[in-house]
């Protein structure tokens, strides 16, 4: 191919054109692409930088304080010093940051270097929880933020961090990062109450960031009233949008800040003196008697005191607990593998949690029932020879086999009235009027009509009480148990559900509202840890407004059956003199024949109550093989309240495995009657506390 | 005997775009250091340079540019001793041997092989103007360019040899490569470029090739969406930055993306980006358009060149322009993987300037030694 190229042009111009044709080519691709990069995607490319620039970063608020009923301080915040180090702003000059290093080590104590740095070691560090020297920490930290503080020392003295804080002025990079720990000055003694704050646990993060808490830095609450109260204790954070360069380096606000709103302060309706009491008191207790039986016979209990008259709780004691101040950083795993590992289980609270059988405590339920279904008349004799037998039938044509039910006193009570069947907590009377017995009482109260008393007087249900993991207990009936059991309702279940036995379970609180309900006339108030909520600056917000569930006496809140045991739509109440008769019982157990009547012997305030003693045959008493027939071993219970004719506070008592109502829970609960009313008569005299 | 003639076809449109795109290339500077403490004398450099530049323009433009032909071997031989220097004795810097140091300021051979490489083969393409276009001529200029290009493969710097390699096939074809031997050496070049793909894909160890130079062609076409450095993070930042401007732009010294540090390499060779995100579609057109004219304007010297020598150096520098902006404009927009291309004026550095330079010296001397006035 030969090309003509005149000679006054230097190249074959089609040639040239070619290129500049190219050249158009590529240019024109060139804008159009700058035009979609700029124009049409321009707005999610700005988006994109705006992301980049924009941080958004929460300021802490401070989370609210709880104090018990008299403002005694059961948890606060208290400053924890940790030393920082910024890796950007560390002299350019390797010799004068090692020297730093060398200093604040002499300091701290945190050795200048120490440990290698590799993936693994890298990938696993925790500020606070490394052995790694300053220079490997801040070699870390300044790969990660360069301008985001790292700490090296955690939780120093506060005189450390005063010297550290003075070489702050010569020394940019060294600081002093004031974080705030919560402290528990009652520590143990309240810990069941106030539990504790942990790290927001991955499970919910998604939940708590979307409120604003900073995963890592904010804690919540893990149990007891911190974690039932979160939300008010919290406060939320303040927020600051701010633009940052590459580094991470803050430029300046890119919106006026949102400052951070301090959690309500919490004052509960806790007696902290009276919960010392109470604890000192069941302690006391339960060493007296393992050092009398020269073994660990019971080692947890209960106990648990209320205002009946506006659900209150003074008190709540779940025994063994933990000790929560050492949570206050970071839960140490040893510790909490002690605890989760201890048989006792401190971190459970066995006043709401723990689910045992009542026994004889639960009378008082078969016992309205008895007289406002009109089973017997109140001054009706039933006759309590030690031994009934009866027929266990599971259905009405089974012919039943023989079967004895004995009185907890063998030679048996003889003639027994209503009152006397409380006071002396005769078994056989609650037999024979629950599930009948030949012609003496034809028609026994039975299951159906003995479930709607219990759970008019709280058996079966949460209370709703401020804390975390509360249980609802047992009430079986006939339908419960063919679901559950696969069995029919025998004959005998009722007799000795009669007594808070068998299949029926209940917490040591639903225990204490069944009396708190009878002592306050029937009426049920809800019990309540928060006595009011106060705002940071300390206007109350939330005022003490008692709750009334309900009333028995008013409210229909008894199902009526028909005949076939079938429920119907109308529902009744209980009338007053049921109640009224209820309490007289009470009265009459501490009184002399009573079943308590030893330990209240001496009592000035005039009380009421009712002993529990119920067996049980658990896991625990299985593996160690002491359900033996006849004999099981049993929970000792106790429930008192007083002043008999005007209460103002009710306690239960509960000791695992303790015995005898009578001589173990029962002497608990006179203690901290008396230490009640001694400690109302002290705030008589300052018109404070227990005196409001 | 130049005084007037030497004046009236001085090209002062050529000069007046050099003079724009260097004094907008030291106001982008100045915007786009961001603040970096180690960037700080740059702008005052860069001004040095770009007012040097200007001397080094009217000095060249004053000489003769024949006696550039005459003295082609010996630049030609100087250029490959001085790469020889640079591979022996030359220090290893970022990988490459690519500069020597001079105390005052670093040289990059490299740049300057770049504008001797044109005038040499200018000179070699004039001469045989008149010669049968047959595989000897094809071969004796493919063995001229690769006497210099494989010192330069060596340091390594493959953008450069690419570069010259460019250069070396544009002046053929202006001169008359036969289409049938371009069709075989595009089919030579296609052929080449899968023969690498697929040792490459083996894992076989090519010489002359570096492992990053392959993990910016791997990260080109398959980028990892979760980098947060390196050649992908950068594109990346420059796609943000880019599409950040909008029309109008966000303004000089108010480009969050520039300011703020989070396009890397901001002053060289992500410099486009710096600058669409601060002017906007509207500024970066008007400058592609002012780069376009620069080089429009070099071709045009070169049509209307005295001789042929002369035209082929113009012409040469134009194509040199003109791969330079393309290239760098397209590692900015993402069509093409990231090679170390400065955008021409613009850019941050003295070598390139240097060098830049020195070509429009050469490209005035042509200009305004030229016979015949313009035709209308």
């Amino acid at each position: 191919m030969s090309e003509k190229v005149l000679p006054s042009e230097n190249f074959p111009s089609w040639r040239l054109w070619t290129v500049y044709g190219l050249m158009g080519l590529i240019f024109l691709y060139y804008l159009f692409r700058l035009f979609t990069l700029q124009i049409v995607q321009g707005q999610d490319y700005l988006d994109q930088a705006e992301e980049n620039r924009t941080t958004i970063v929460k300021v802490q608020t401070q989370r609210g304080i709880i104090q018990d009923r008299n403002g005694f301080i059961l948890a606060r915040n208290v400053p924890s010093y940790n030393v920082t180090i910024t890796p950007a702003y560390l002299p350019a000059d390797e010799g004068a940051t090692q020297e730093i290093y060398r200093q604040l080590s002499l300091i701290v104590g945190v050795p200048a270097s120490l440990g290698e740095i590799n993936d693994e070691t890298v990938r696993l560090f925790k500020p606070c929880e490394t052995d790694l020297g300053i220079s490997q920490i801040v070699f870390i930290g300044d790969t990660n933020a360069p301008y985001d503080p790292v700490r090296v020392a955690c939780n120093v003295d506060r005189e450390i961090a005063m010297i550290v804080q003075e070489m702050n002025a010569d020394w940019a990079a060294v600081d002093i990062e004031i974080e705030p720990v919560r402290e528990y000055p009652t520590g143990e003694l309240t810990a069941e109450v106030i539990g504790f704050l942990g790290p927001i646990p991955a499970s919910r993060q998604e939940e708590y960031v979307e409120l604003g808490f900073v995963p890592g830095v904010d804690k919540v609450g893990y149990a007891g009233v911190e974690a039932s109260m979160q939300d008010t204790l919290s406060g939320v954070n303040g927020e600051r949008t701010i633009e940052v360069d590459v580094a991470g380096q803050e430029i300046r606000d890119l919106a006026p800040p949102i400052d951070p709103i301090p959690g309500n302060n919490i004052r509960l309706t806790i007696d902290t003196r009276l919960q010392s009491a109470a604890k000192a008191a069941l302690i006391a207790e339960i060493d007296y008697w393992n050092i009398y039986f020269n073994t660990i016979r019971s080692s947890n209990g209960v106990v648990i005191a209320i205002n009946p008259k506006t659900g209150e709780i003074l008190a709540l004691v779940s025994y063994p607990t933990f000790e929560n101040n050492r949570m206050a950083r970071i839960i140490p795993a040893y510790y909490y593998e002690q605890l989760s590992n201890d048989p006792n289980r401190p971190l459970f609270n066995h006043a709401i949690s723990a689910e045992h059988p009542p026994g004889s405590v639960f009378k008082m339920a078969t016992a309205i029932g008895v007289l406002n279904e009109r089973v017997v008349t109140p001054e009706f004799k039933v006759f309590d020879p030690g031994k009934i037998t009866i027929e266990q039938k599971f259905s009405p044509n089974d012919p039943g086999t023989p079967r004895d039910y004995v009185c907890w006193l063998d030679a048996g009570h003889g003639y027994v009235d209503f009152l006397h069947g409380v006071a002396y907590s005769c078994d056989v009377y609650f037999y024979k009027v629950s599930g009948g017995y030949e012609d003496e009482v034809p028609v026994g109260l039975g299951i159906w009509r003995m479930a709607e008393y219990a759970k008019a007087l709280s058996y079966g249900e949460i209370t709703g009480i401020e804390l975390p993991g509360e249980a609802d207990g047992l009430m079986p009936d006939p339908d419960w148990k063919r679901r559950n059991v696969g069995e029919n309702w025998a004959t005998g279940d009722t007799y000795i559900a009669a007594m808070g036995q068998g299949y029926v379970l209940s917490t040591p609180l639903q225990v204490l509202m069944s009396f708190a309900t009878l002592a306050n006339d029937g009426k049920y108030m809800k019990p309540t840890l928060i006595r009011e909520i106060v705002d940071s600056e300390g206007n109350v917000i939330q005022p003490f407004t008692p709750e009334l569930k309900w009333d028995i006496t008013t409210d229909p809140v008894i199902t009526i059956f028909d005949e076939n045991n079938f429920a119907t739509d109308q529902k009744k109440t209980v009338e007053p003199w049921v109640v009224e008769l209820a309490k007289q019982g009470m009265r009459m157990v501490v009184e002399p024949g009573g079943t308590a009547d030893t330990p209240f012997e001496t009592e000035t305030i005039p009380s009421a109550g009712k002993t529990g003693t119920a067996e049980y045959c658990d896991n625990v008493a299985q593996s160690k093989n002491l359900c033996q027939p006849g004999s099981w071993p049993t929970h000792s219970w106790y429930v008192g309240y007083a002043p008999y004719d005007d209460p103002e506070i009710a306690v239960v008592a509960f000791v695992y495995n303790g015995g005898e109502g009578a001589s173990v829970a029962a002497p608990i609960v006179r203690q901290v009657l008396d230490a009640y009313f001694e400690l109302k008569a002290i705030d008589s005299t300052t018109g404070t506390g227990l005196g409001q | 005997m130049f005084k007037r003639e030497f004046w009236r076809h001085y090209d002062f449109w050529l000069l007046g775009l050099v003079l724009i795109l260097s004094i907008f290339g030291i106001v982008m500077v100045r915007s786009a250091i961001a603040g970096n403490a180690e960037l700080e004398g740059s702008v005052n450099r860069q001004a040095t340079f770009v007012a040097l530049g200007m001397g080094v323009i009217l000095v060249v433009s004053l000489i003769d540019y024949h006696y550039w032909a005459s003295l082609s071997r010996v630049m030609y031989i100087g250029t490959i001793l001085f790469l020889l220097v640079i591979f022996i004795i030359g220090e290893v810097q970022f990988g490459s041997a690519r500069r020597l140091d001079l105390g005052l300021f670093f040289v990059q051979p490299s740049e300057l092989a770049k504008i001797i490489m044109i005038l040499v083969l200018a000179d070699f393409y004039a001469r045989t103007r008149d010669q049968v276009k047959d595989m000897r001529w094809i071969l004796q200029g493919f063995l001229m360019t690769f006497g210099v290009v494989v010192w330069i493969m060596l340091q390594p710097n493959l953008s450069t040899s690419i570069v010259l390699i460019v250069i070396w096939f544009s002046m053929m074809w202006i001169s008359g490569l036969p289409i049938k031997y371009l069709v075989m050496l595009v089919i030579i070049g296609i052929l080449g470029i899968m023969l690498f793909l697929l040792l490459i894909s083996l894992g076989v160890q090519i010489p002359f090739i570096e492992e990053y130079q392959i993990q910016r062609v791997v990260n080109f076409m398959f980028p990892d969406p979760n980098a947060r450095h390196g050649d992908t993070y950068n594109v990346e930042q420059a796609l943000i930055t880019i599409g950040s401007g909008g029309w109008f732009g966000q303004g000089y010294g108010q480009g969050t993306q520039v300011q703020l540090r989070y396009l890397k390499v901001r002053h060289t060779d992500f410099i486009f980006s710096a600058m669409a995100a601060e002017f906007g579609f509207i500024g970066t057109s008007l400058i592609i358009g002012l780069l376009v004219l620069t080089i429009i304007r070099c071709f045009q010297i070169a049509k209307n060149a005295a001789d042929h020598y002369g035209a082929l150096i113009a012409y040469g520098f134009g194509v040199l322009l003109f791969f330079q902006t393309i290239v760098n404009i397209g590692v900015n927009l993402n069509v093409i993987p990231v090679t170390g291309l400065t955008l021409p004026f613009i850019s941050y550095g003295g070598s390139s300037l240097l060098s830049l330079v020195l070509g429009i010296g050469f490209v005035e001397s042509v200009a305004a030694r030229r016979k015949t006035p313009d035709k209308a």
